[in-house]
């Protein structure tokens, strides 16, 4: 190949420096949001990791207990009667930060005697300002990072407290760390004789086998020996469904991205049909041409590459917060100050980038490579050709859509649902060029009655099918996901709405402050107070409640203890039983009550039975039912306070509904509570209304990444119209001076181009409507069932169809301004003199 | 084509993911235990500072008992020094040694808001030397004197750190019994009494330096007829022999002058038992606090002064470990009992390599008493030229 071959081939991309910019720029985009969204899962993780491995350490096993902790007497126990070391004693929690509102940082207690085979706290240790003694003294020394300068002060409940620097932790890994001694740690955390585990180092081998074996005939029934990175992996894997999800989301915006590009090459190698066949003439050879076009588009994609990943990096910053909120909202705190940028990520975007404009651009070189030589290969050919391909893109479509309905039918993982999702969307975008095909013929006795100028557009559209059909498929798949993503949003929102406005029937809700800064949960209402709550004039009845977090096959649920007023239980929608029964069976306290995302995700329903480590060991409880439930994905167990008490021998009460008498103001009986309970314990006292805004804004919160990814792909959708479309009119710039030759002014040159792109946005706008609602359908009832469990009602808001519509025929008129700016301005005779 | 990336792309992250949690978890060596403490150093962190709050012995007391055999938590050091020489029936020689230090980080307790909050915190070092196997193994451990991890108690007496542990059998002190189990080595002992008590220095007040208040309560029970057990690589040795407990207490002991010592423990066939500690000068004279106790067959005892005592080292031994070096053995003689021995140790190696680093070993005498052959057993502690802090 020659330098003047090159030179033929890319001259015409450098003339046509906005189709250029466009199609770098969708590469660009599409890259871009791949790779933020992987480097946001990636930096999430990473602090995930670092979270658990700070807090691990080298322990090898960890013994765990029931609702209160390990009680420390076991620990000395171990060490004095059992002579089992390494052996370190653990208590952490959170707290939030007294000046930096909704920050929590996480309390630490180690016994710095028994830390150093766990956890590398002591190679960070090398500052001159540590003090051990003043560490194991002073209920108010702590070591802290260095971000958190020489003090800090924290709240628990109405207290502040300030914790001074005895020792300066170093490394990323620390950050958001309080490490403090055991007894300063149980202080805090108001954890008093109480460790949450204790870590052990045992032996690989046989012989560690045996003494695990020993230690778990030896330990108490209400503790358990586990080991910690079982442990960790199960909470990774259950963020997994989360990150999965964004994951193929960031493919949406992918497979946009590469239908862009796809667009975009066929146009550069349409319009160069001419040189192309004269390349061939002049001897360029079918091989030389195809790898010409491809080498084009192989420059495009590495320039788009590169930008798209310098964008990507600068999103994925951003993208990083929302998904480390998320993630604290969802499953557990976790904080995230680092954006980890692996070189995988990088190597993985670039990778995407290049190989999907290749293959974009594979079908389009192979039609240039087939150019006859010499011949100008005539746009009827060209034509007769794709309209020839109707009938079998129509039943390659039919037949993708029914092969994604067959995957998603009998699958039941969670990615060969996505897999179906993707054939779904290709089947539609297959059956785009028929299906304009058809609005096409549709629309052809209205514009026959708006006059010349509409008849043309109508027929243009339809006559250059080989450019407008894929500039078409393309958009509709852009504005399909959105839409689709939007529905399953609202279907979500409109769900949680109903299920938290049922829950929550109580008038009011009371809590330990505690558990509002989303510190330690442990905190509960003291007898007294609960009495006060009882007795007051004014209140009708009250539900108690106490969740504790337990685990079920090595995996967190949460168990709430409850006892429920009659009008509690009538919030709880049951999905299979008799109301009646499931509730006396309930009753017992020998029966659960298990959410939905539990039953689905272990298979249970009313009638089986599920075995809890309770504190006198494993005990089977029957199902009595399942409710609908959002409040966790893992799960969550129902148990009346009879059954809790009998079984966990824990009275305590987490917290209460008050539901007020029928002539008893909620306000009044709000402001009397507060005033009884004032000298009793400092509490919290929330309106339903007030509970439900806090969900909402947690609900609005976890999507907020959600809905960022869909103004992206909007964005990718609104850029593709803008290179389709003006490619699509610049190309024609010949034709327009034809017919400003023969008469038509400036004005209705615009009104036509204006017409054709409106026409074609609109054509996208709607046939992404069903599209969109199918999407919509697929991940409301297959893929958010699979990952998380739950069902959701279909809720369609006709506002967002209306705004996807109005939004794709905008852009499209958008796309049609600068054509129409170019037409007015150019003189036709020099326009006709390149013929 | 999507399947595909999509594929590719979960494997390059598992990939990633395995990748990063190996090398994580491979490349971080695990430090010993004491670690945190050692990376500091026990000087800043265990003792050290101003005596201000303390307790100091300025004056001989009056001591009561079962009460003194307990802790004294107002000094800021004490211990309960255990050492021993047993054998087998087959004639196999150990060596043991049981170490229990209290050390005070504050004069007085602090506020009391956890179980685990405490001023007071427990060192123990443990050793045992296999004659025959010309080994020589030494343990170290540190926990608080709370929550029952560490502790002692006069009546009925118990000392103990974790499962290193003397306790009496019955409301009597003795027999006491010596228990101590780390890794494949195990001690289990029952020391009885053969002689009575003896108070050191002026009637238990054990002068260290001119400064007054650097001193120590120190009393000794010299000659301890022991039995028991000792485990050894899962081997189980059925074990007789003499022990030594020596206990004392002080916030401060030696004056800036002073560099060091060398302890004797001397258990002889004729009965006698030999104390003496040679207090070593920054100039490296002998210092004349230096001093010991004789103890006759039948109990009585008198203080053999720093004149009194002639000591010469008898080649010197460096450490392949550490590089310190040591007299390889000695010869003590005390004219006026016309004593003349020489003490060498069993095994060459009996370094204690701890965070407070020194050598205590077994040692074997010979010598003789005027004109009668002696032979013996004892231990022998020598310090580095570096003082320690915790010990005085």
């Amino acid at each position: 190949m020659t330098p003047l071959f090159w030179r033929a081939l890319l001259r015409h991309p450098l003339r046509h420096p906005w189709q250029l910019g466009l199609t770098i720029l969708g590469i660009a985009l599409g890259v871009a949001v791949v790779l933020a969204v992987d480097l946001a899962n990636t930096s999430a993780r990473r602090g995930f990791e670092l979270a658990m491995n700070r807090i691990t350490g080298h322990a090898t096993h960890r013994i765990l207990g029931g609702p209160q902790g390990v009680a420390e007497t076991v620990y000395t126990r171990l060490r004095v009667e059992h002579g089992i070391r390494p052996a370190a004693p653990v208590v952490t929690g959170y707290l939030p930060r007294a000046d930096h509102p909704g920050q929590l940082l996480q309390i630490l207690g180690v016994d710095p005697f028994a830390e150093a085979p766990f956890r590398d706290l002591a190679a960070d240790l090398t500052g001159g300002d540590f003090d051990l003694r003043a560490l194991l003294l002073n209920p108010n020394a702590a070591l802290l990072s260095e971000a958190l300068g020489s003090e800090v002060t924290l709240k628990r409940g109405g207290q502040r407290l300030t914790l001074r620097r005895a020792g300066t932790l170093r490394g990323v890994a620390f950050e958001g760390l309080i490490v403090t001694d055991i007894a300063t740690a149980q202080t805090l955390l108001g954890r008093d004789g109480r460790l949450d585990h204790i870590d052990l180092i045992l032996p690989e081998g046989p012989a560690g086998e045996h003494l695990a074996t020993e230690l778990r005939v030896w330990l108490p029934p209400d503790l358990r020996l586990e080991r910690p990175a079982e442990r960790n992996q199960a909470t990774v894997d259950l963020s997994a469904a989360f990150s999965l999800n964004l994951t193929a989301m960031s493919l949406l915006a992918l497979v946009v991205g590469m239908f862009l590009i796809y667009n975009a090459m066929t146009f550069s190698v349409v319009q160069r049909r001419a040189l192309l066949g004269l390349l061939r003439a002049l001897g360029v050879s079918r091989r030389e041409l195809f790898a010409g076009v491809l080498g084009e588009a192989l420059l495009l994609g590495l320039a788009g590459t590169l930008l798209g990943g310098v964008l990507g990096v600068w999103l994925g910053s951003g993208l990083v917060h929302l998904v480390t909120r998320s993630i604290n909202d969802l499953y557990f705190t976790l904080s995230v100050r680092e954006l980890t940028i692996e070189p995988w990520s990088l190597a993985k975007g670039t990778a995407l980038g290049l190989l999907a404009t290749l293959a974009a651009a594979w079908l389009p070189a192979r039609e240039a490579a087939d150019a006859p030589p010499g011949a100008v290969l005539s746009r009827a050919h060209l034509e007769t050709r794709w309209r020839a391909a109707l009938p079998r893109l129509l039943l390659a479509g039919l037949g993708l859509l029914a092969g994604g309905g067959l995957v998603l039918a009998v699958s039941h993982t969670l990615t060969a649902g996505f897999a179906g999702l993707f054939l779904l969307i290709l089947g539609c975008a297959l059956l785009t060029p028929p299906a304009m095909v058809g609005l096409v013929r549709l629309s052809r006795p209205l514009t026959a009655r708006l006059g010349l100028l509409a008849r043309m557009a109508n027929r243009d559209v339809a006559r250059h099918l080989s450019r407008t059909g894929i500039a078409v498929a393309a958009l509709m798949v852009a504005f399909s996901t959105t839409v689709g993503v939007g529905v399953m949003v609202d279907s979500f929102r409109s769900g949680v709405a109903i299920w938290i406005g049922d829950l929550l029937n109580a008038d009011l809700y009371v809590a330990s402050p505690a558990v509002e800064d989303g510190g330690d949960r442990s905190d509960v209402l003291t007898p007294a107070a609960l009495a006060v709550l009882r007795d007051t004039p004014g209140v009708a009845a009250i539900s108690t409640y106490r969740a504790l977090k337990i685990e079920l096959e090595r995996r967190p649920v949460t168990l709430l203890a409850v006892e429920l007023a009659p009008a509690s239980q009538t919030g709880y929608h049951l999905i299979a039983g008799d109301a009646d029964t499931t509730w006396r069976l309930f009753q017992t306290g020998e029966a659960v009550l298990i959410s939905e995302p539990l039953a689905y995700r272990r298979q249970l329903s009313a009638g089986d039975r599920i075995a809890l480590s309770t504190g006198q060991g494993l005990h089977s409880f029957a199902i009595a039912g399942v409710f609908l439930d959002y409040g966790s994905e893992h799960g969550r167990i129902l148990l009346d306070r009879s059954g809790y008490e009998r079984y966990w021998h824990d009275p305590a009460v987490g917290s209460a509904a008050v539901f007020a008498a029928a002539d008893t103001d909620p306000t009044t009986l709000r402001t009397r509570l507060r005033e009884r309970l004032g000298p009793i314990q400092p509490l919290l006292i929330r309106s339903n209304r007030d509970i439900q805004g806090i969900t909402m804004d947690i609900f609005d919160r976890t999507f907020t990444i959600t809905n960022v990814l869909r103004l992206l792909a909007i964005l990718v959708a609104v850029v593709g119209v803008l290179s389709a479309l003006l490619a699509l009119q610049l190309e024609r710039a010949w034709e327009f001076a034809v017919l400003r030759a023969t008469g038509m002014t400036a004005g209705e040159i615009g009104g036509l181009v204006s017409l054709q792109t409106g026409f074609m946005g609109a054509t996208a706008g709607l046939l992404s409507l069903p599209t969109g609602l199918l999407l919509a359908a697929v991940l409301i009832f297959v893929i958010n069932r699979r990952a998380f469990g739950w069902s959701l009602p279909f809720q369609v808001n006709p506002l967002l169809l209306l705004e996807t519509l109005a939004l794709a025929i905008g852009a499209a008129l958008l796309a049609g301004l600068y054509p129409i700016w170019r037409m007015a301005r150019a003189r036709p005779a020099d326009a006709l003199r390149s013929e | 084509m999507n399947r595909r990336f999509w594929r590719v792309g979960l494997a390059i992250l598992s990939a990633v993911l395995v990748l990063a949690t190996t090398g994580y978890y491979l490349w971080p060596r695990i430090p010993p235990e004491g670690g945190i403490i050692n990376s500091v150093g026990v000087g800043s962190a265990l003792g050290g500072d101003a005596n201000a709050g303390y307790q100091r012995a300025y004056q001989p007391r009056l001591f009561v008992f079962p009460a003194d055999h307990g802790p004294h938590p107002a000094f800021r050091n004490e211990w309960w020094y255990v050492t021993g020489n047993l054998t087998d029936a087959t004639g196999r020689e150990f060596g043991y040694q049981l170490t229990l230090f209290r050390i005070a980080l504050a004069p007085t307790a602090p506020v009391a808001d956890s179980a685990w909050r405490t001023n007071q915190v427990y060192m123990g070092h443990f050793a045992l030397t296999d004659a025959a196997d010309d080994r020589h193994r030494a343990f170290e451990r540190f926990n608080r004197g709370a929550m029952g991890l560490a502790g002692a108690q006069a009546a009925p007496l118990r000392v103990w750190l974790e499962d290193w542990e003397l306790a009496s059998t019955g409301s009597e002190p003795f027999p006491l019994r010596v228990r101590a189990h780390q890794d494949d080595i195990a001690i289990d002992l029952l020391l009885d009494t053969a002689k009575p008590l003896v108070l050191q220095g002026e009637q238990g007040l054990s002068q260290k330096s001119a400064e007054p208040g650097n001193a120590s309560y120190y009393y000794s029970l010299t000659r301890l007829p022991t039995r028991g057990t000792i485990s050894l690589n899962g081997q189980m040795f059925t074990v007789s022999g003499a022990s030594w407990l020596d206990r004392e207490w002080s916030t401060s002991a030696l004056g800036p002058e002073q560099s060091g010592w060398d302890w004797f423990a001397l258990q002889l066939d004729d009965g006698r038992d030999v104390m003496f500690y040679r207090l070593r000068r920054k100039d490296g004279g002998v210092d004349p606090f230096s001093k010991g106790m004789l103890v006759e067959a039948d109990g009585s005892a008198r203080v053999l002064r720093w004149n009194e005592v002639d000591l010469q080292p008898l080649g010197a031994w460096t450490s392949p470990r550490t590089g310190d070096r040591y007299p390889a053995g000695w010869r003590l003689r005390v004219p006026t009992e016309k004593l003349d021995l020489t003490v060498t140790p069993k095994i060459a190696d009996q370094e204690m390599r701890l965070t407070v680093r020194y050598w205590e070993g077994a040692v074997a005498v010979h010598g003789h008493a005027s004109d009668r052959e002696l032979q013996g057993q004892g231990y022998l502690e020598m310090t580095r030229f570096e003082p320690p802090v915790a010990v005085p």
